[in-house]
This record gives structure tokens, sequence and C-alpha cells, in this order.
């Protein structure tokens, strides 16, 4: 269920068909004479986006995660083709679990602003940030992230920035460099960041840190001095970057980077050195193998995680995040050789 | 003077509790009564389930032990298929399943026979050595509740109580048929495990909105200042089930209603509704609070007992056009059973915050369907200011009521008064909800895949301690005695039914009525 375009895009006009459209929802539960609709929000989400489907996937995507995180979403969609310079439409995302007779019911809205008008959103959501709840942003805007954006998308991006309580970015087949420069800038500023290619590295971190939580294992962490991070691409991405910076952050250990062979992307395995023991893990199709010289070899299911798992993942850690502050400040250093 | 240093222990940095699953230490889990229907259905599968989900360790074995001549590879295939079918709400893997059931074992035995006691230890020295669970043993009493004290004991007598790690055991309920058997069980455990060792089950407690009970009341602070009598009218704890004994007459012939259920899991669940707030969220001040409510709960006079608890059992009826049979034509079920399907009791406790406000709990079978809920009504206004729009045209307002929902449906709905849209001043009720599974998509874990990983991890908060065992007997055994010298005129309720009509006279003389969940 959706409205009509609204413009002017004030607040006020915004809020009122958010109520119109709840006040239409509540028509279906006097007609049946029970609960119908159940009204979720935990969070603000803003997502900015120049995908050429005007916020489609980033839409799909909230609501996929309203499951976890009902939130008021909020996409904002920069393109040339908006007919005003900043126009908005609001609509509920439902869902009817399986069996229940009642639907839970997120509100949307979907602002469309001509680049130009990027910059003057500003306004605009801070009217329509839901009170007393954290405001997360995710910038699927790649040209505003870019080191050769223009002036009106840095405008724009600090406009929605300065409201966030965290924002995260996704990396991946971007260039590392920049990625890190962006975040420290951010970072330097006091605000919260994230980068779902750290997200994608939980599948590894998981497996890898249960190892050596048994008191009986001979060869501790501490004793593992080499590390090697195969990675698909020419160059280890921010990911590969982030899983040698985590695994050598704690004793300084010495990483390598090796390209995997084949066009597959992403991490291929790790493998961790002792002067008596090497351990792989080893990562083919949908399944993960630990080999261990000392051991006996074990596999774990691995799935690509899709972004709305990641996200889903990422908007459960509000706060700071430690172990990626560790592992970003090692995969600089390690980056920057 | 020389010093020994103990090494400290490496902490392990790569860990990150921000975003992995709790840490469960290595060990081998050995389950006795390994073929039977509570290993197949529930604690293989839970195994399987947290192995996928990585959430227990690399280094953990199952060695399975019964009667049933097995070798490893047949026992394996057997859990295979078990699992599959059994297997809740998640996907079943095969590769996943190859490097689980590399670590399941079998040993063939008797309770009775000491060798079997010694093939278990060679088991777990070979298991600890190729498995590096560090010694650490998790014994699992799937067995027939006779053979409990037998198989403690003899785990004690061939020093399997003791090793290089930690020993605990797990016990099923029933522990004990009443008061006295159930000390006396007490004591034969403690001749072998320390009570920190012993993992009394109540799978009950491991339900996620059981939990969530302690995470409503005293996470909120709303709620804990209107917890008591001055604001709370009365609570009714119902436990409904829609099927009959299932093929259980004969067992359940000698338990019955009040102990199948309301001695053990619904007060448990009174005490949690009931207890104090613990000073510190860990295993000892919440078992303490638990233990303190359940001891001040009032103790039923033989005289009181006719007041306070009403029996019953139901009788043959035709439910959505089928012909249900009767509890006593049951199979294996006694022609003239005196068993209670059905039983309903009203408990006082009495203590500063409950003082006079009624519990009632009831539970049954083949009542009209399947629901486990808490309800807690709320004192009416002061003033009768407003009337209620009903169908049936005006009355006085109906007060405030919270349901906290544990089955089907998890989760919380608190019933309250809104102005009906419109002039004048009508009022009707409306409901606040808040769904569990749907407020949280994921799937939540079953309460056996809870439990075992608390126990590996070493978190009795949800298990119960013996003083609660025995406190749960102390309240229900007045009315046990007095129902075991009482001739009943059963049947008294036709499956299909809410209960005896004795079950609704007795919160009419307290002016309350049962809710229909």
């Amino acid at each position: 269920m959706s409205s009509a375009v609204i413009f002017p895009a004030q607040p006020e006009q915004i809020l009122k068909g958010l109520g119109k459209l709840w006040t239409s929802l509540g028509q279906e539960e006097k007609q049946q004479g029970k609960p119908t609709v159940l009204r979720a929000c935990a969070m603000t989400l803003i997502v900015a986006t120049d995908d050429p489907d005007g916020g489609f996937a980033a839409s799909q995507t909230i609501s996929e995660l309203m499951r976890e995180h009902p939130s008021r979403g909020i996409v904002l969609a920069v393109s040339e083709q908006a007919e005003h310079g900043l126009e908005a439409r609001v609509l509920a995302q439902c869902w009817k679990p399986f069996g229940k007779a009642q639907q839970i019911c997120c509100e949307q809205i979907e602002i469309t602003a001509r680049p130009d008008s990027w910059p003057n959103v500003g306004p605009t959501l801070v009217g329509l940030i839901a009170a007393d709840l954290p405001v997360i942003f995710w910038c699927r805007h790649s040209a505003a992230l870019n080191a050769s954006a223009t002036k009106e998308q840095k405008a724009g991006l600090e406009a929605v920035l300065s409201l966030a309580t965290k924002t995260i970015i996704d990396s991946k087949g971007e260039d590392p460099g920049r990625t890190f420069e962006l975040l420290t800038k951010w970072r330097n500023r006091g605000r919260v960041t994230a980068d779902l290619e750290w997200t994608r590295l939980t599948q590894w971190r998981e497996p890898i840190a249960n190892i050596f939580d048994n008191p009986c294992r001979e060869n501790k962490f501490s004793s593992f001095h080499k590390i090697e991070v195969v990675h698909g691409g020419d160059r280890p991405g921010a990911c590969a970057l982030y899983a040698g910076g985590w695994l050598s952050a704690p004793y300084k250990a010495e990483v390598t980077f090796t390209k995997a062979p084949g066009e597959d992307s992403g991490l291929a395995r790790i493998t961790l050195r002792s002067d008596s023991e090497q351990i792989d893990f080893e990562r083919k199709g949908e399944c993960m193998t630990l080999r261990s010289t000392n051991g006996r070899e074990r596999k774990y299911s691995y799935k690509d995680a899709s972004v709305d798992a990641l996200m889903t993942e990422e908007l459960a850690v509000l706060g700071q995040d430690a172990a990626f502050d560790a592992a970003f400040a090692r995969a600089q250093e390690l980056w920057n050789g | 003077m020389s010093v020994l240093v103990q090494p400290v222990p490496e902490v392990n940095p790569l860990q990150d509790a921000l975003r992995f699953e709790r840490r469960v230490p290595p060990c081998a889990i050995v389950i006795f009564g390994a073929s039977g229907d509570l290993s197949k259905r529930k604690l293989l599968p839970a195994l399987y389930r947290l192995f996928y989900e990585r959430r227990i360790p690399p280094n953990f074995a199952v060695v399975g032990s019964s009667r049933t001549p097995l070798s490893d590879d047949e026992f394996r295939e057997r859990m295979k298929d078990s699992v599959k079918k059994f297997l809740e709400d998640a996907p079943f893997d095969e590769d996943i399943w190859t490097s689980f059931a590399q670590s399941l074992f079998y040993v063939p035995g008797d309770l009775n026979n000491p060798a079997s006691y010694d093939d278990i230890r060679n088991k777990l020295d070979e298991i600890e050595k190729a498995h590096q669970t560090a010694g650490n043993v998790l014994f699992y009493l799937s067995t027939q509740p006779s053979y409990y004290a037998e198989a403690v004991l003899a785990l004690g007598e061939h020093g399997l109580n003791r090793g290089n790690g930690w020993r605990r055991v797990i016990i099923e309920k029933p522990f004990g048929h009443d008061l006295q058997s159930a000390r006396k069980l007490n004591d034969e455990i403690h001749k072998v495990f320390d009570e920190s060792a012993v993992y009394r089950i109540d799978h009950y407690l491991g339900k996620e909105t059981v939990q969530n009970i302690l995470a409503f009341r005293f996470g909120n602070g709303i709620f804990e200042p209107l917890w008591n009598r001055r604001y709370i009218d009365h609570v009714q704890i119902t436990a409904a089930e829609s099927i009959g004994v299932e093929g259980r007459g004969g067992y359940y012939q000698e338990a019955g209603a009040l102990r199948d259920m309301i001695q053990n899991h619904l007060s448990q669940v009174m005490a949690t509704i009931a207890m104090e707030p613990p000073t510190v969220f860990d295993a000892n001040n919440v078992r303490d609070e638990r233990a303190k409510l359940l001891r001040a709960v009032r103790i039923m006079k033989p005289e009181d007992v006719e007041k306070f608890a009403v029996a019953g059992q139901y009788g043959p009826a035709k439910v959505g056009g089928q012909d249900v049979p009767g509890f006593r034509q049951e199979q294996s079920v006694d022609p003239d059973s005196q068993t209670d399907t059905y039983a309903a009791v009203t408990f006082y406790i009495d203590n500063w915050r409950w003082a006079d406000i009624p519990f009632y709990i009831r539970t049954g079978k083949r009542l009209p369907k399947r629901v486990t809920d808490i309800a807690i009504q709320f004192q009416a206004p002061p003033l009768g200011l407003f009337k209620q729009e009903t169908k049936g045209g005006l009355r006085e307002v109906r007060p405030n009521l919270l349901v906290l929902r544990i089955q089907p449906e998890e989760g919380i709905s608190l019933r309250f008064l809104s102005k009906s849209p419109g002039s004048g001043m009508r009022v009707r009720p409306v409901s606040m909800d808040f769904n569990y599974g749907s407020s949280f998509g994921e799937r939540t874990p079953t309460a056996y895949e809870t439990l075992l990983l608390d126990a590996m991890a070493g978190d009795p908060t949800l298990y119960t301690r013996q003083d609660m065992v025995e406190a749960s007997w102390q309240i229900v055994q007045p009315i046990l005695d007095v129902w075991a010298h009482s001739k009943f005129d059963f049947p008294n309720y036709p499956a299909g039914s809410w209960g005896p009509k004795a079950s609704d006279e007795m919160l009419a003389r307290q002016g309350h009525v049962w809710r229909i969940p």
C-alpha cells in the first residue's frame, strides 16, 4: 500500500501521508473486528542510493530487514529523473508470519531527489527521524563515496551523515585505499562506521577463533607467526586486508597475501603457520574445511551471505566494535606496507 | 621460600562477543538410553543443529549407550535417520552430517552390568586423546527414572564422576514420584556428584518465552512497580493440550496431570512469574529467588484440598465430527483408572508481595486446544467511570489483562481500554501485542538446544536445583496424598471441553472465572 507523490517533500506533509496510511490499514481491522496490523519500529534506517532502479533494491532489502530490525525506512534515491527537485511517497511494508492472522507493518518513506537537491535534504530528514531511536545510515550511493565525487554529492552525503548514529558502507569491489581513507576521515570525527566487507568475515572468523578456545591445544594462537590470506582478484580487497589485520593485530604476525587461481572473488583460504603446525581454512563452494597438520579435518557449511543477512548482522551492532577497530587499524598498516 | 606460579592460560584474542555465539568448552556427552525416543526426537537433532550452527566446539564427541547391540556406524546410521526426521525448522546437510558423525560413538551396555561402565570409561579415554575433549564429560540420563540412582551410583563406583576435566550429569524428569522419593534420589546422587554438577532438566524453563519472562519483568522499569498484590487481582496459568495420552497411557496412568505438569513445569513457571528480582543475573541468584518463592507457597491442609484443587479425567466425546475415546478407553489404561488427566489448583504465596493473591494453575489433556499462557489480571480502576461497549450492550469495564503466551503463538499482549471513536464516552478493549516470532524473525532455538548448550557451558540458570525440586514437591504433596485416598466420579469432563465444572466453581468461589485462552 503506498501513497501518491507528496510534493513539496516537507516533513509535515510526509508525516500526514503516513498518518493516512495507518488509518486506512486500520479500516481493515475495524471490518474484521480483531487486530490485523501490528506497527513496529526500532530505528530509523536511511538508505541513500544511486542505483538506476530508483531505490527498488534498497526498498526490498528494508522489507527483508524488518523481520529482525523493524524500522522507519527512508530510501533516498538520487536521480536525474526526479520530476520535482525533491519529492516523496509513503508506503507500508507488511508481512504476515506463517500461520498468523496479524500482519507486521513498517512504514517507509521514499524520497527522490535530483542531484542538485540532495544537499538540501537534511532539514526534511531531520523532521522524519523516529524519535528517541537510533539512526542508521546505509550509503549505497557509490558515486558519492568515490574520490571523484561532485561537490553536491559530498554535501549531500554530509547532510545525511550528520544525522546518523552509525554509517554503513559496502566496499566490495572498491579500492581499499579509498575505503580506508574515507572511513578514517569519518572515524576521526567520532562517527561509528562499518564496512560490510568486515561483516562478510564473520563466517571465517568464528570457526578460526573457536579452535583457540581449547585449553588442551598445544599450539596457542600466539605461536602462529605467519598468516597467509589467499584471495580472489588481482589485489587483496578490503575483506582480505581485514582478515590479515584481524589475525595479525594481537601479536603482529607476518601476513602475506596470495592471489587464488581462478576468477572467483572473495577469500579462498586462510593459513596459519607456527613452527610445528599449519592450520588451513579453505572454502570450496558451500563448504569450508578446517585442516590441521596436527589434527583431524572438519567441515562447516558456508554460504555467501546475502546483503540482507550482512545488514541484519550489522544492525545488531549499534555501538563501537572493538574487534573491527583493531582489525581496521592493522589492515591500514598492511595496506600502507 | 619458593612460590609455585601457575601459568596463566592464554586469553583467546580472536574471540568477539559482539558477533560470535557464546563459547562452550570442549567436552564429551554420554547419553544413557541412546536408542530411546528422547534421544531420537530431541537430543540428537538438537546436537546436530548446534553443530550445524557452529555453536559447539570442534572438540566434542557424543557417546551413545543402551542395551541395543550396535556398532558406531550402525548408531550413526540410526541417528542420521532420526535427525532427518525430527529436525525442526532446519535443513539437513549431508556433508555437515558426515563431519558431525565422526564425533558420534556407541557403547552397547546394560546399566545393571558393571562391565558397561568400564567400556564407557575406555571409550572416554580414547576420545579424550583423539578429540582433545579436555576430560570434560556430560552424562545425560535419558533412561527410565527407576534407573537414575543406580546409574549415578555406578558412575561413582567406576570413577567416572572424576577425571581430568569437569563431570556433570543431566537428569530428566520426573525427579522422584513424591517428596520422599525425590529426597532419596537427591541423597543418592549427592553421594557421587556435588549439587553444582547436577543438572535437572525442565524443558519448559528452556523455552525462549519462559526466559523472556525474566527479561520482560526485570529488563523493563514500567511493569515491576505494578507487579504485586496492590495492583494485581489474580494470576491464571494454563497449559492445555488437545491430544490425549498418545500411546503413553501406561506411564501417564502412574503420573497424572498434577505430577506430570504442575509439580515441575508449571510450578517453575509460577516461580518465574512471581519471584523477587535477583540482585545479580547469575545462576545462583536466579535459582535462589525461584526456590525462595516456591518455599513461600502456602502448603495446603488436607481439609483444604477439596476447596483449592480439582481433579478431572476426560471421557469419550465427538470432537470435530470424530469419536474420541475417554481416558479409560485408551490403550494400557485401567478401565477404572482414577488418574487425573486434568488438574487445577489455587496456590497462595505467603510473602509480602503476593499475600492473598490467588494463582490459579490448570493443565489437562483433551482440552479444546493446545495452548500455554500466563494471564495477569490487574485490578479494576477504583471508580467505574466508563461503561464498556459490547455486542450485548454496555457493561462495567473489564480490567487490564497482561497475557504472556508461551505456546503456540509466543508473545505478550496487554489489554487496555480505549475510547470508541465518535461522540459519547464509550470504551472498548484493545490489545497491544508483541509477537515474539515475528518481532525476531530468526529461528528460535529449541528448548533442548538451549539447555544442552547451557549444561556444556556450565550455566545451570535454567535447570532446577535440589531445593527447588523439593519445594515444588512439597506444595503438591498434600494434594497427592488426599487424591490417593479419594474415589473420584470419573470421567467428569468430555474430551474437547475446558475441564470439569468443579474447576469453574473453584474460581467462582473467589469471584473469578477462567479466561478462554
